[in-house]
């Protein structure tokens, strides 16, 4: 974790744990917005999305999750408008589950997600490099293909094959 | 694999096929820009007739096509092709070259049929180049293949040099992003010292390059992207580099379009396994030990992903 | 570009069956399996590397994962340093979705060279598939390759399909009860209307690789196998069993054929020394008959699994709606290498049509009514396709015009997402 983020999390932490004990405690945190009623509290999350690969890969990935959001209990299939991705914790929720560890979940998933998704962005550019490279190292040296120059002789040594 | 074969596996493979045991066929597949194939046993087992279908035939005859497969394959080419096609061999397993590696170049070559076809204009711009080479000015023209419903490849040659540009378009968004990513890689890799001697490569998103601003018809929307290869003769002055060249530089929107595919493939992969770590920290929230198996009718378990 | 042929992508368990739609044969058939490097450490389900610090990148190359091979490539591969081989579908379901994409990915751009975006696809699924597979597989389809349309069809319906290529068969019906057998485990399932009868299907322990033991076996016994060295047994055993065997309609009668003309009967399989380059010549005598014979009297080969095909296919029958069972009887459909037997669909239908009658008498002599009834009718199809059944099928229904229209399109996917897998329509059929 970046020492920049380090202290923006930790008050996201307090705020969860605060609204999870407390319940009916608006309030309001930079990127992410947490907004509790009397049974739920809902978490939305806005992804840093510095230029147009991260946008797409943030699109991709958290409509993939999304997609998933049944295995994930807490997560809804849509977020609030606004944000990236929204949760959704009800009583229910807490009653079943442990709170301090859902906010822990919610915390390691705004770090994971950053992480993930500046990570998915390097394995590209990387991948794109050496797929860049590869071909025209090809072209430059025009390998593999030498048996092509090799065949229209065979071909002419039969006269089966020979031109008409 | 990260280069793409410019020679068909299925005809490769039957071909073998064939001449170890032949039996009769009659097959249809494909090669990549939409080309045809029918292969089919004639009157007897040991005949087979190869035709190929080809989007840009017609342009593909201007610059020499015919040409080009009488060269490869001589008398292997039928005068009439079979109807829906554009192009028929004849190949008779029993006058084949005999086993061994001439019977596998024979095989080879025959599965190069739709490389050789679009080698036509490449080699005629090759040979076109020579011509200009002298007068140290000038240009031919601007020949267009339209290999795909939407996409061509335009080559021209010039005194000093050979340009080839691809339009290719990018059927969504992530595609275009990540094409982008890509092609950034191919203009900028030629700062590598081994690769200074490979053709330059430009890039525009939508903007079609200079050489071709004239066309009529062309695309104006945010999915076109233009490749333009720059070839200088060290690329195609030695026949053998030439053919190389050649199967490579045609198969460019294919490898492209692979590889665009494969890196939208591995990022599900690096989803799927996010997916399930963050299923692992969620699951210590819970307090009871919950089992998270669900099973279906007959009690088979459905895993969570 | 619409024109070009759908692509018909059968994977099974052991072995994909793939190619174009119109074609009678696939234009691959190789296993299902996929070998690739990856660290010990790294068990089949973990996924691809990924770091677990920033900064470590997963590969530094980025292409790492595309250093795989499939198929035969990929069992050449099994012994080369730092490659293993995976298998990513186990009980006729996706197990490993990671290598399942790989595996389609070079599938359709190594072998069938073919640009995703220009075509149609049609996957096959086991019967009681759960959805969220075909939700994930259409996902993978749509997203990552681009495909033009999808239709995932049920195995056992596609078996149905086939048939209608056998001059037998009148009515395109897709009713009708399957018996699938490949190399690992035989399936008896029941279909009404293109819809598995899910709670009726049947699994039976035996198929192709039993027979290949049971007639290894035999020869042991006999002391044919002596002259073929250990490592080579196996084969000459599935070729014995490829090339000579048969489904008897009498197994005391053929004992007692082959016992009275030995020489009519017995055959001779010619083979070679793998190493040494020696021929020699074996017997092929009883396993010819024995061989298939187990489907029909497991007890000479299993101990534990003791039920006839003719029963199994009966109580399965009888598992299902009664409206439904004089179409299922009406309509037996084989598929599978080890349905390919001679005169295994003769045998087959005449023991289950014995089970049937005996049946209607005990229940027209317990009733004590006068009423007889007009009897059930049995068949049992076999035809030329029956290999690659399935394939097949998919094969015959792509290249129906009303595939296309019974597809999903990508524009609907982009519209709806993945849930779209969950639905299909049943078309092809004329009732």
């Amino acid at each position: 974790m970046s020492n920049v983020l380090r202290p923006y999390l930790a008050a996201v932490r307090s705020t969860l744990t605060a609204a999870l004990t407390l319940e009916n405690f608006p309030s309001q945190v930079g990127g992410c917005s947490s907004s509790p009623s009397v049974n739920s509290i809902r978490v939305s999350i806005k992804i840093k999305q510095a230029d147009e690969i991260e946008r797409i890969l943030c699109h991709k990935f958290t409509r993939f999750l999304m997609q998933r959001a049944e295995s994930f209990i807490v997560l809804r299939r849509k977020p609030i408008k606004g944000y990236d991705i929204s949760f959704l914790i009800t009583n229910t929720h807490t009653e079943s589950m442990l709170k301090h560890k859902i906010v822990d979940f919610i915390i390691q998933f705004m770090e994971d997600v950053d992480r993930e998704i500046s990570e998915m962005k390097l394995s590209l550019n990387a991948r794109a490099r050496t797929v860049a490279e590869s071909y025209l190292t090809a072209v430059s040296l025009g390998i593999g293909y030498r048996v092509v120059t090799r065949l229209k002789c065979i071909l002419w040594s039969y006269s089966a094959f020979a031109p008409a | 694999m990260i280069l793409l074969e410019p020679h068909n596996y299925i005809i490769q493979t039957t071909l073998v096929d064939k001449f170890s045991k032949p039996t009769t066929l009659d097959v249809q597949f494909v090669d990549f820009d939409g080309v045809r194939f029918h292969l089919s046993t004639l009157d007897r087992k040991t005949v087979l007739l190869l035709s190929m279908h080809i989007r840009c035939w017609d342009e593909l005859v201007r610059y020499g096509a015919q040409d080009v497969l009488r060269r490869e394959y001589g008398s292997l080419v039928q005068s009439q092709p079979e109807s829906d096609y554009n192009i028929s061999l004849l190949i008779d397993l029993e006058k084949a070259p005999p086993e061994g590696e001439q019977r596998d170049a024979f095989i080879h070559s025959i599965a190069l049929m739709k490389r050789n076809a679009l080698a036509a204009p490449f080699e005629l711009a090759f040979k076109k180049q020579k011509e200009l080479e002298n007068s140290s000015s000038g240009q031919g023209d601007i020949m267009a293949i339209h290999y795909r419903d939407e996409e061509a490849i335009y080559i021209q040659a010039a005194h000093d040099r050979v340009t080839v540009i691809f339009s290719t378009i990018f059927r969504e968004e992530t595609d275009r992003i990540f094409g982008k990513v890509f092609l950034q890689e191919f203009v900028d890799a030629r700062r590598l010292p081994q690769i200074q001697n490979a053709p330059q490569v430009l890039f525009t998103n939508r903007d079609p390059p200079l050489e071709i601003r004239h066309v009529p018809g062309l695309r104006d929307s945010e999915d076109i992207g233009y490749v333009t290869f720059v070839l200088f003769p060290p690329h195609f002055s030695n026949p053998h580099v030439a053919a190389g060249t050649v199967s490579h530089i045609q198969l460019f929107r294919n490898y492209l379009h692979y590889h665009i595919k494969c890196s939208k493939a591995y990022m599900q992969s690096r989803m799927r396994h996010r997916v399930s770590e963050f299923q692992k920290v969620l699951n210590r929230a819970k307090t009871e030990v919950a089992s998270t198996e669900r099973k279906t009718v007959t009690g088979r378990t459905l895993q969570t992903r | 570009m619409s024109l070009l042929a759908p692509i018909i992508c059968d994977n099974g368990t052991g072995y994909s069956k793939v190619g174009f739609a119109g074609n009678s044969d696939p234009s691959f058939v190789f296993p299902t399996a996929i070998a690739t490097r990856g660290s010990a450490a790294q068990s089949s389900r973990s996924g691809p590397a990924v770091p677990a610090k920033p900064g470590h990148l997963a590969s530094k190359r980025g292409v790492e994962d595309l250093d795989f091979f499939i198929g035969d490539e990929a069992l050449a591969n099994a012994k080369t340093p730092g490659y293993g081989v995976y298998y990513p579908i186990r009980h006729g379901q996706i197990d490993n979705w990671d290598y399942m994409e790989r595996y389609w990915e070079q599938t359709i751009f190594k072998y069938l060279r073919a640009e995703p975006e220009d075509h149609y696809f049609l996957l096959t699924e086991p019967p009681l598939n759960p959805p969220e597979n075909r939700e994930q597989t259409a996902e993978i389809f749509f997203e990552s390759f681009n495909i033009q349309g999808l239709y995932i069809a049920v195995q056992a319906v596609l078996a149905l399909a086939a048939s209608w290529s056998s001059n037998r068969v009148t009515d395109r019906t897709l009713t009708g009860t399957v018996i699938d057998s490949g190399d690992g485990v035989t399936h008896v399932i029941p279909c009404a209307e293109g819809y598995v009868i899910g709670s009726a299907i049947k699994h039976i322990p035996i198929a192709g690789r039993d027979l290949t033991q049971f007639v290894l076996n035999l020869m042991r016994e006999r002391g044919e196998m002596a002259q073929v060295p250990p490592e080579d047994q196996l084969k000459v055993a599935g070729k014995v069993k490829e090339n000579y065997t048969y489904v008897c309609q009498d197994i005391v009668k053929e004992f007692r054929k082959y016992d009275a003309e030995p020489y009519k009967y017995f055959e001779r399989y010619d083979g070679e020394h793998s190493v040494t380059g020696r021929q020699y010549s074996l017997d092929v005598g009883y396993e010819r008959f024995l061989a298939p014979e187990i489907f029909f009297n497991p007890e000479i080969y299993s101990s534990d699994f003791l039920t006839p095909l003719p029963e199994i296919v009966d109580s399965t029958i009888q598992a299902s709606p009664i409206d439904v069972r004089r179409g299922l009887y009406k309509n037996i459909v084989l598929s599978g290498g080890s349905t390919m037997f001679q005169h295994f669909g003769q045998r087959l239908k005449r023991d289950l049509k014995l089970l049937v009658d005996r049946r209607l008498e005990a229940s027209v002599i317990s009733s004590g009514s006068a009423l007889k009834s007009s009897g059930v009718e049995v068949d049992v199809i076999s035809h030329k396709r029956q290999r690659y059944a399935v394939w097949f099928g998919g094969s015959l229904l792509a290249s129906l015009p009303e595939f296309y229209s019974s597809c999903h399109t990508k524009a609907q996917y982009d519209e709806i997402g993945p849930s779209i897998g969950r639905r299909y329509k049943i078309f092809g059929s004329a009732t």
